[in-house]
């Protein structure tokens, strides 16, 4: 049974997708169950993974192969390794979470939850694919989904940076203005982050064709590449690549000129959709510049990876002062996922055993603490149909639970003892300090920027007077809506004070990794055989 | 000098069986049409489905049985390639007969002989994808248009079928004249019509010339820039399973000759007409993207985006090895799922709310969600999105690109894989995010429901176990697993001899 986890956690979602299809129409209450059901099949199975990783023997674990085209040398071959693994789990915790996050939606529930099933499924797809085409096919499956659940459940954003806010417009005119078109309806931003997410697919996938090519192994597997590449590391070729790869699974990490796709899809997404875009789907970036870059062309990203460290500075510094500036909740709270995408970027230029296994971990933690966060931003816009923070206020005295839980995702955010994204803040910054003095003030900045930009909307939201409009709001108060928020809490939490077995999984896979990439090679410099070409 | 040998034997009549027999069914077809007036053309159509899939049989047969061999002297052959476009050709004629049975109703006159000409001109591309010299080119592409000039402009009352008929008329006629021409001047230089036989030889203007207007005849069918004028204006004013089959049939029939024409007859001039395709297909898909952006017809959506297809076509014949002929062919069944899918939708609509207009769609989600959904997949498809068939369809194709180090091209049709899904996307966005503004639940005839059952199984059975199918491309071309070696000083230029 064991050895076929990852396909049920594969499998479940997309199974509960195909069943939905049969449900009648009317059966809402049926659709939320099926969702659920499956949804819990993956969790439960992810679960088992993360735990029964064995890191006595790290490397691809659960690992299922089948031929799947002998001519274009693809595999269906499936395995996950330290990173992939906690991924897998963060996925599934999130779809799961995600699915009673949506339970009261209304609208056309059955496709809803099929889009929602296929989105988290493709995602976990890519966390699990070891051959580069099934890892194309998934990543790029999972874009689309989002499009039609950001243009038919998303709500349209009322002015992010509101146009007769000053600093908000010198703000974005100065800096963000060269990919911010500056519409603010839904339909705008589903194109925007499809088209901008489909053209770094396709410059991946340029580089995942010439690796293809160049390899002259004729397969896509990528155990079989990293074994042995057949592409000159550091010639002129690599390094073609991995800009290709990098760049082109940059975009949806969103690295900083590249983002600007993800604050307005974040916004205009229903909750549940936030959650999963802002908490998995961005990390398929890292997670295939990780499996790609760093396991296919090890050296190339040693000499090149500081083109990461560079641009995370304006990520970070970008992304929280617009967050410091913005009016509109979910855009603060997405602007703030791709200021802290910086971080991960952060440890993952250092080359450092601690720095990668701390990205590798605040990945983990950035997507249950940004989803909590969105999870209560798509509950207060479901009560009182506003995102625009100077409007609200005071909704501690409607919504206790909510608010309550809302300061424990904030403090989660920030990085508090105890969370788990104290650990993996503290693991990037110590690990990187060597390398990377600057990035390591320039990040420690960026968290107290955090703390500010988050304290500033949770006064805005939940203190002060409450607006006799919104005296109609609802605190969550059934155990549907109150469970995804809790059980995010208690795996933040529990990881947070014990993370050994967490750490140890992550370990076992980076340590090995950065030892390949570190090991210093022989070095043949272009002269030297220039001159023994010359000799008699 | 060349001489006919137009003798046949026993066993040589064996190999046109397919063709004999479906030549017969049609005469039943029309027979029955004019001798019993009380039989509904349900009946005939259904009949004529019959007697397609009946020869889809006979060929799937021969395939297995490894029934192959030549007539008069090469001129036509039947091969596994042969046998592979057949099938396609038959399953689309069958399917487009399936979506025409709702629309002949609306037919006043002649409804009995529409069933004919489909079948006929079907009839004529099977015959153009066994043709192996130039004189069976010319007849068999003649013989099949001569369908579709009738077909095209079927709806007599219609000022735009008339209009489309004639444009597709006189470019048609104009082509074959370019066709007779470069024929003329091919032979002329050669002496000889059949391909196998022109691999020899040298160089010089006179070839380059006649296959150039060759190539631009055969352009035309398949409606490649800048041969494509005809394209949205015919696709727009003809009957929409007309539009459908156009869209198709006569594209993989054609395919089928510049498959054989330039893989065999000229391999040794390969690096010349690989420039020539990786130009056509650059520009076509560009064109075809950029300028269906702007459209607010669905039919004319489908035909800009069927020119970008042909573009996307032509990377495989711009790679010119054994991969991309595979790849061609299997992407021909991807885009014949999708395709044929997408117009089946379109007729349903416009059968129900008789209107074309992208405009139209709003809200279609809310009317038919099965309509959408299988729209959705459809256009998806086409734009080549995972899982489904023409994904895989393109993956294919720029393996095959990057294997010749094509990079160009290739960097082309990934940008040109973003600007689709733009105006495709636009359609599902008016289907599924807008409201409609009359909401009534649009209703779907049975042999439409069924086609795009079909297609939607297809197009995810290609995309998900595409195996089977890709087997049966690369086992369709064995017979190019030597071609084209790399082209020796003496060979390299078609003009130099």
């Amino acid at each position: 049974m064991g050895e076929y986890s990852l396909l049920i956690i594969l499998f479940a979602p997309f199974l509960g997708a195909i069943g939905l299809i049969f449900v009648p129409r009317k059966e809402e209450l049926l659709t939320r169950m099926i969702a659920a059901v499956s949804s819990g099949i993956c969790l439960l199975a992810s679960f088992y993974i993360f735990f029964a990783y064995d890191t006595e023997k790290a490397g691809y674990q659960f690992v299922q192969r089948f031929p799947w085209s002998e001519e274009l040398g693809i595999a269906f071959y499936v395995g996950v390794d330290g990173i992939g693994g906690p991924l897998v789990f963060a996925s599934a915790i999130l779809l799961f979470a995600g699915v009673f996050v949506s339970w009261h939606i209304q609208d056309r529930t059955k496709e809803f939850y099929i889009f929602l099933l296929i989105l988290a499924a493709a995602t976990i797809g890519v966390f699990m694919s070891l051959d580069l085409f099934f890892l194309y096919f998934f990543y790029e499956m999972s874009v689309l989904p989002m499009y039609v659940l950001l243009g038919m459940w998303g709500s349209h954003t009322k002015g992010y940076l509101s146009m007769t806010d000053p600093e908000g417009l010198k703000l974005r005119d100065s800096v963000g203005f060269i990919f911010n078109f500056g519409s603010n309806s839904k339909e705008y931003a589903a194109m925007k982050l499809t088209l901008f997410l489909s053209a770094g697919a396709v410059v991946a996938l340029m580089g995942i064709l010439l690796i293809y090519h160049f390899s002259g192994l004729q397969t896509f597997d990528i155990v079989a590449l990293r074994e042995q590449t057949g592409i000159q590391e550091n010639s002129t070729l690599a390094i073609i690549i991995w800009f290709l790869v990098f760049f082109g699974f940059a975009s949806i990490a969103p690295i900083w000129p590249l983002h600007s796709w993800s604050p307005v899809g974040h916004a205009a997404a229903p909750a549940a959709t936030s959650m999963l875009h802002a908490g998995v789907l961005m990390k398929l970036g890292h997670f295939s510049i990780i499996r790609v870059g760093y396991e296919i062309l090890p050296e190339t990203t040693r000499e090149w990876i500081w083109v990461a460290a560079i641009l995370c500075v304006f990520s970070i510094i970008y992304g929280g002062l617009v967050s410091y500036f913005a009016k509109d909740t979910k855009y603060i709270i997405g602007y703030s996922s791709s200021s802290h995408m910086g971080y991960i970027f952060l440890g993952m230029a250092a080359l450092d055993y601690i720095s990668l296994t701390g990205a590798v971990i605040y990945m983990f933690a950035h997507a249950l603490a940004t989803s909590m966060l969105f999870a209560m931003a798509g509950w207060v816009y479901d009560q009182t149909h506003t995102r625009d923070i100077p409007s609200l206020g005071g909704l501690m005295q409607k919504m206790p639970f909510i608010s309550g839980a809302f300061i424990v995702a904030c403090m989660a955010s920030i990085g508090m003892p105890g969370t788990v994204n104290f650990i993996a803040e503290v693991m990037i910054i110590v690990g990187s300090w060597e390398k990377y003095p600057f990035q390591v003030i320039v990040a420690v900045l960026g968290i107290v920027l955090t703390l500010a930009y988050l304290f500033k909307m949770m006064r805005g939201l939940f203190y002060g007077e409450l607006s006799p409009e919104y005296a109609h709001a609802q605190d969550a108060r059934t155990f549907v809506d109150r469970m995804p928020l809790i059980l995010l809490i208690v795996c933040s939490v529990s990881l947070g004070i014990f993370p050994g077995h967490f750490y140890e999984v992550v370990r076992s896979t980076v340590e090995p990794m950065l030892d390949r990439i570190n090991q210093v090679a022989p070095v043949v410099s272009q002269v030297s055989q220039h001159s023994q070409g010359l000799l008699p | 000098m060349m001489t006919f040998d137009l003798t046949l034997t026993g066993s040589d009549l064996l190999l046109v069986l397919p063709e004999i027999f479906l030549t017969l069914w049609l005469c039943t077809v029309l027979s029955v049409d004019f001798s019993m007036r009380k039989v509904e053309h349900e009946t005939l159509a259904y009949l004529s489905i019959g007697g397609l899939l009946a020869t889809v049989f006979i060929l799937i047969w021969f395939d297995q049985a490894g029934i192959i061999g030549s007539l008069f002297k090469n001129m036509y052959v039947v091969d596994h390639l042969s046998i592979f476009f057949k099938i396609l050709i038959l399953l689309a004629t069958a399917m487009v007969i399936f979506i025409s049975i709702d629309y002949v109703k609306g037919f006043r006159f002649f409804k009995g002989e529409y069933y004919f000409m489909v079948m006929m001109s079907g009839l004529g591309m099977m015959f153009m994808a066994s043709a192996n010299d130039l004189i069976s080119v010319f007849v068999t592409l003649e013989f099949s248009t001569f369908g579709f000039y009738v077909l095209v402009a079927y709806l007599r009352d219609d000022i735009r079928s008339s209009e489309a008929g004639l444009k597709f008329f006189i470019l048609g006629v104009f082509a074959a004249g370019l066709l007779a021409y470069g024929i003329s001047l091919v032979y002329g230089e050669t002496g000889t019509l059949i391909f196998s036989q022109m691999a020899g030889n040298p160089g010089s203007y006179g070839l380059a010339i006649g296959f150039l207007l060759i190539f631009a005849a055969l352009g035309f069918k398949i409606g490649a820039v800048p041969f494509h004028s005809w394209i949205p204006d015919t696709y727009q004013g003809a009957p929409t399973p007309v539009t459908a089959f156009l869209s198709i049939a006569p594209k993989a029939a054609a395919i089928a000759i510049l498959i054989r024409m330039f893989y065999v007859g000229l391999a040794s001039f390969k690096p010349m007409w690989v420039l020539l395709f990786v130009c056509a297909s650059i520009i076509s898909m560009t064109y075809g993207n950029v300028v269906a952006i702007a459209q607010k017809n669905i039919k004319r959506l489908l035909a800009y985006s069927g020119i970008a297809q042909i573009g996307t076509i032509m990377v495989g014949l711009a790679a010119g090895t054994k991969q991309g002929s595979d790849a061609i062919l299997f992407y021909l069944l991807t885009y014949l799922f999708a395709n044929i899918g997408a117009f089946a939708v379109v007729i349903a609509v416009n059968n129900f709310i008789n209107s074309d207009e992208i405009e139209d769609y709003n809200g279609l989600n809310r009317r038919s969600p099965f309509l959408a959904a299988a729209m959705f997949l459809f256009l998806l498809s086409l734009a080549g999105v995972p899982p489904l068939a023409g994904f895989i369809g393109k993956l294919y194709l720029f393996v095959a690109a990057i294997e010749e180090e094509l990079y160009t091209l290739l960097i082309v049709g990934l940008i040109n894989i973003v600007i689709s899904m733009y105006y495709y996307l636009i359609v599902v966005k008016k289907m599924y995010i807008n409201e409609p503004v009359d909401s009534t639940p649009v209703t779907v005839s049975l042999p439409i429901k069924t086609v795009v059952y079909v297609c939607v199984a297809g197009t995810l059975l290609l995309g998900i176990y595409p195996k089977a199918f890709i087997d049966w491309a690369v086992s369709a071309t064995l017979m190019f697993s030597k071609i084209a070696p790399p082209a020796t000083a003496a060979h390299s230029s078609l003009l130099g001899g």
